[in-house]
């Protein structure tokens, strides 16, 4: 970012968005080992430097994540889908009600779930591309309509519990060592990444964020490509509904609010421009990581706990992180404004 | 190697030799306490009574719970007071099953739970703070409006829902009492509200109109209570026919002192508070096991435990002479 062109390669890469933002994260990981963790009255160690501590971490982020990671392309095309929390309550409720009230099974209902998704993501993808409305206006509305279906199957106070252990599996224990929703999450961050880094589609979507027509007249099938993002998001919000509902051991239709917020913020500040056209999983991952440790940190840190404040100084401090990152990211920007605009001597 | 290279290693050094010097052991006994929501009135009142046992009995008390109530923020900060290695933790459950998955978690730690308010699955806890039995709120309810009406007369009920599992269960036990002692008293109605003020207002409306020798309504949810008082005091009937309820002293304050309202019952939130700490010291030292049947919880005396239920006893009747100590 502040590397000049005559710096040695690898100077610039340091310097890169990604590796400060994992500076600040590995800073942020040392600052909470270091004053979250004690040992108690029984003499266990306790706090944030415990491994279960580090598990919690991972499985609370997971769902977010999912969504996060599933807005990363659909922010690359310079688009942006606000549904995806409320689509992860239908889901889970569309789960909860086939499975409960429908007898069916929960491979067979987990399915159908996912099918929901994509339909939910599809309608979105509809709307967006064939009758080229905005996406902001778009999602905004399918924002409202996700929750409001999620609310009128249950009427707002029906919650479906007492799913059987082999599903609770997928949200409560290990498999080979991490929590089994890591190993979803994981398995998603590479298929993401692979479609965004290493296939022409990925790099269709960038295109499509920099200049939507100049894609069309370079001949790539933009409403197709961008219809892709759209439905994936809604696959991928499904499936974060399957592992909320596991993690939880119940699907209610308030399931996943506020959600998408978490995301977007997540991806921004893993350094993808909202205006499409740049940005990388690799940092999207490092946004869920920053605001997960943060958020999960504050919670073990002594002078927080006293306050009994760990959710509001986290939104406060999450807040704060975005905006400097922001503006860290900006002021190269800014600099070469600047030079362009110095006053010829 | 510039300077700031080096800095910035001396501080990763620092921050990791530091490591190993954690905090001292906590030689207080922790106890966490989440409420459903923690910015609800009601639980900031059952607060000052739980801070009042903790400082008696000179332990630590964490309290926090989600800004709305929300069963996966729960789940979370319970998971968190797992890791913290709290001693004792105890919950206003939003949703049964749901916490249960959590509360178990952190049985298998070690950690003693114990529910106030709101019960989870019986075992995923030791105990449960009941704050009133159903048989405690329907004779109470009862009793006050027999007591008003000079035990004879027409009354009608405003519920919830007629669906509703609790509301059922206090109209079977007010039932049972009604049958039981007050035999010139008369049940001439039952009718649902649907938890809103505004129907619970026109069906108190409808209800004197239909029954005109009416003397009583008792409202059995609390939206129910200021909604009759409105009613009656808009048909001008003030002190003809007489209102009572459960409700909070807040809602209803002001008829009360307009006299339109005779009395809100509800349990006193500061000793569910206080009582709750009291339990959850008592099971953290291993002086209250399954099985007792009573218990002493400082200052508030002795309460009976029936299986493993610590009753915080009748219900308070809150009146003109008292609503004001109240505000919650």
């Amino acid at each position: 970012m502040i590397a000049a062109k005559n710096q040695p390669s690898w100077l610039r890469s340091l310097l890169c968005y990604e590796t400060l933002l994992l500076a600040v994260l590995v800073i942020e990981w040392l600052i909470f080992y270091h004053y979250g963790t004690s040992t108690n009255r029984r003499g266990h160690l306790v706090g944030f430097g415990t491994l279960d501590r580090q598990f919690d971490i991972l499985r609370h982020s997971c769902e977010i994540g999912l969504l996060a990671l599933a807005l990363t392309p659909v922010i690359l095309t310079a688009g942006i889908d606000l549904s995806v929390g409320s689509l992860l309550g239908l889901c889970a409720i569309v789960f909860g009600k086939l499975w409960h009230d429908g007898g069916l099974s929960i491979p067979v209902a987990a399915a159908l779930t996912l099918v929901v998704g994509a339909m939910g993501g599809g309608l979105n993808a509809g709307l967006i591309t064939a009758l080229r409305l905005p996406p902001l206006i778009v999602t905004l509305g399918t924002y409202s309509l996700f929750r409001g279906l999620a609310e009128a199957i249950t009427q707002g106070a029906v919650t479906y519990t007492d799913f059987p252990s082999g599903f609770l599996f997928l949200g409560q224990e290990r498999w080979n060592g991490l929590p089994m929703q890591a190993w979803l999450f994981l398995l998603m961050t590479v298929l993401v990444w692979i479609l965004v880094h290493r296939t022409t589609w990925g790099r269709s979507f960038r295109v499509i964020g920099f200049s939507p027509e100049g894609a069309r007249y370079a001949g790539l099938p933009v409403e197709r490509r961008v219809s892709i993002v759209y439905i994936l998001a809604g696959i991928i919000a499904a499936l974060a509904a399957l592992i909320y509902t596991a993690r939880l051991g119940q699907a209610k239709a308030d399931a996943g609010t506020g959600y998408e917020l978490f995301a977007i913020t997540a991806v921004v500040l893993g350094g993808t421009s909202i205006f499409g056209g740049r940005g990388s999983v690799t940092g999207t991952l490092l946004g869920v990581a920053a605001i997960a440790v943060l958020k999960n940190g504050l919670a073990c840190l002594p002078v927080v706990i006293r306050l009994n404040a760990a959710e509001e100084i986290s939104g406060l401090l999450t807040g704060a992180l975005l905006l400097v990152a922001l503006t860290g990211n900006a002021i190269p920007t800014f600099l070469k404004y600047l030079r362009a605009h110095r006053p010829a001597r | 190697m510039n300077h700031h290279v080096s800095r910035c290693l001396l501080f990763a050094t620092l921050l990791l030799a530091g490591l190993p010097a954690v905090f001292a052991a906590e030689a207080k006994l922790m106890i966490a306490m989440m409420p459903k929501s923690k910015g609800n009135a009601y639980f900031i009142s059952c607060k000052h009574g739980a801070d009042r046992a903790a400082k008696e009995l000179g332990f630590e008390l964490l309290f926090d719970g989600p800004t709305d109530s929300n069963a996966a923020k729960q789940n979370e900060i319970v998971e968190n007071w797992i890791t913290l290695g709290v001693d004792v933790i105890t919950v206003a459950a939003e949703n049964k099953q749901g916490i249960s998955t959590a509360l178990r978690k952190a049985q298998k730690q070690g950690i003693k739970v114990i529910t106030f308010d709101a019960d989870a699955l019986p075992d995923a806890r030791s105990f449960f703070v009941n704050q009133a039995t159903p048989q405690g709120i329907a004779s109470g309810l009862m009793d006050e409006a027999a007591r008003l009406c000079g035990a004879e007369g027409e009354f009608a009920i405003i519920s919830a829902t007629l669906t509703a599992g609790n509301q059922r269960e206090w109209l079977k036990y007010i039932d049972e009492r009604l049958a039981e002692k007050y035999p010139k008293m008369k049940l001439v109605a039952v009718r649902p509200c649907d938890d809103l003020k505004d129907k619970a207002q026109s069906e108190a409306t409808a209800l004197m109109s239909a029954n005109p020798r009416l003397k009583l309504l008792m409202a059995i949810c609390s939206p129910g209570v200021p909604g009759a008082a409105e009613a009656v005091k808009q048909a001008g009937k003030t002190g003809q026919v007489k209102v009572i309820g459960l409700g909070l002293p807040s809602e209803n304050r002001r008829y009360v002192h307009e006299g339109v309202t005779d009395s809100v019952m509800l349990w006193k939130t500061e000793d569910l508070g206080y009582l709750t700490i009291y339990a959850a010291a008592a099971v953290a030292r291993d002086e209250l096991k399954p099985g007792a049947t009573s218990f002493k919880a400082g200052s508030l005396g002795t309460f009976e435990i029936k299986g493993d239920n610590i009753l915080l006893g009748q219900p308070f009747i809150f009146n003109r002479s008292n609503i004001d100590q109240f505000d919650f």
